[in-house]
C-alpha cells in the first residue's frame, strides 16, 4: 500500500503522483513490476482502469486486473486482433478436435458392427450342417461394406462441419456472445 | 452542427474533420459502437491505436476492439478472457474424450483380432 514513507505503487510511479493510502491501484500494481501497469495504461488508460476497478467489489478486483493485463498484452502482441486472435485460434482447435472425435466414434461403431456381424456368422455356421454351408449368403461382407460407407460419410460430414466451423477473427466478432465461464481462471 | 459527423465526433461533441480517424469505422447510424469502445478504452487511446496501424487493417482492429469492449461491459471481471478460459476447458475435455475413444478403438481391435484368431484354431 502507498503512503508516507513507503514506496509508491507502479501506477503512481508511472503517473508521477503521490501514492495515497487508499490508492485503488496499489494492491494490484506493486512497484517491482512496472511493466504490468505500463501495458494496461497504454491500452486502457489509467482513468478507465480506475473507474472499472471502483465499480467492482474488492474481492473481484484482482481477477479483473489480471484479465485486463492479459488483454492488454494480447493487444500489444497483436495490435489488429488482440484477444480475438486467440479466441479464433482456440475455436479452430475445438473444431479440429471435434472432427477427430467424430471420426474416432464412427470407427469404434464400425468395429462394433464388424464384431457383431462376425459373432452372428459364427453362430449361424455352428447351427447349420456341412451341406447347408454352401448356401449361405455373403452377409458378413455386405455389412462390412456398409460399415465402411458410413465411416466415409461420417468423415465427409465431419470435414464439412470443420469447413463451416472454421472460425476467422472476423466471424468470431460477428457471433453472438455467450456467457463466459466465470469460475475458470487462467492464472490459478 | 454538421449532420454528417461520425458517431465518434457526435459523441465527443466536436467538429468532424475530413481526415477524421474514426469516421470510416464509426458511422453516425450506430452510436452505441463508439460509446462502447470509448467507455472501455477512451477515444484518445483508440485514436492512437488506429493511427499506429496501416489503413487496410484498421477496420478489423475496430471490430476487435468493439468485440472486446462489449465482452468487458457484459463481464466487468473477466471480459473476453472468460471466453478464452471456456474454450480452453472445452479443448481439454474434448482431448480427454478423444484419448478415451482411441483407447477403446485399440481394445476393440485387439478383441476382434483375438476372436478371429480363435475361430481359425
Amino acid at each position: 500500500m502507498g503512503g508516507p514513507g513507503s514506496s509508491p505503487c507502479a501506477s503512481c510511479k508511472l503517473l508521477r503522483r503521490r501514492c495515497a493510502k487508499d490508492c485503488v491501484f496499489a494492491p494490484y500494481f506493486p512497484p517491482d513490476d512496472p511493466h504490468k501497469f505500463a501495458i494496461v495504461h497504454k491500452v486502457f488508460g489509467a482513468s478507465n482502469v480506475s473507474k472499472m476497478l471502483q465499480e467492482l467489489p474488492v474481492h473481484q478486483r484482482a481477477d479483473a486486473v489480471n484479465s485486463l493485463v492479459f488483454e492488454a498484452n494480447a493487444r500489444a502482441r497483436d495490435p489488429v486482433y488482440g484477444c480475438v486472435g486467440a479466441i479464433s485460434f482456440l475455436q479452430n482447435q475445438v473444431s479440429q478436435l471435434q472432427m477427430q472425435l467424430a471420426v474416432a466414434q464412427t470407427e469404434i461403431l464400425c468395429i462394433q458392427m464388424q464384431h457383431e456381424t462376425t459373432l452372428q456368422s459364427h453362430h449361424q455356421v455352428l447351427e447349420l450342417d456341412q451341406d447347408d454351408k454352401a448356401l449361405l449368403p455373403h452377409s458378413s461382407n455386405n455389412n462390412i461394406n456398409n460399415c465402411n460407407n458410413s465411416y466415409n460419410l461420417g468423415y465427409a460430414m465431419s470435414s464439412g462441419q470443420l469447413m463451416s466451423n472454421f472460425a476467422s477473427p472476423s466471424s468470431i466478432m460477428q457471433m453472438q456472445m455467450q456467457d463466459p465461464l466465470k469460475q475458470e481462471s487462467l492464472w490459478t | 452542427m454538421n449532420p454528417k459527423r461520425c458517431a465518434a465526433c457526435r459523441y465527443l461533441r466536436r467538429r468532424c474533420p475530413k481526415d477524421c480517424v474514426f469516421s470510416p469505422y464509426f458511422p453516425p447510424n450506430n452510436p452505441e459502437k463508439f460509446a462502447c469502445v470509448h467507455r472501455i478504452y477512451g477515444a484518445g487511446n483508440v485514436s492512437k491505436m488506429l493511427q499506429q496501424l496501416p489503413v487496410q487493417t484498421r477496420a478489423e482492429a475496430v471490430e476487435s476492439l468493439c468485440f472486446e469492449a462489449t465482452c468487458r461491459i457484459e463481464d466487468p471481471v473477466y471480459g473476453c478472457v472468460g471466453m478464452i478460459s471456456l474454450l480452453q476447458t472445452q479443448i481439454q475435455k474434448t482431448k480427454n474424450l478423444l484419448a478415451r475413444t482411441q483407447a477403446e478403438i485399440t481394445v476393440a481391435q485387439i478383441k476382434h483380432s483375438q476372436n478371429q484368431h480363435s475361430e481359425f484354431m
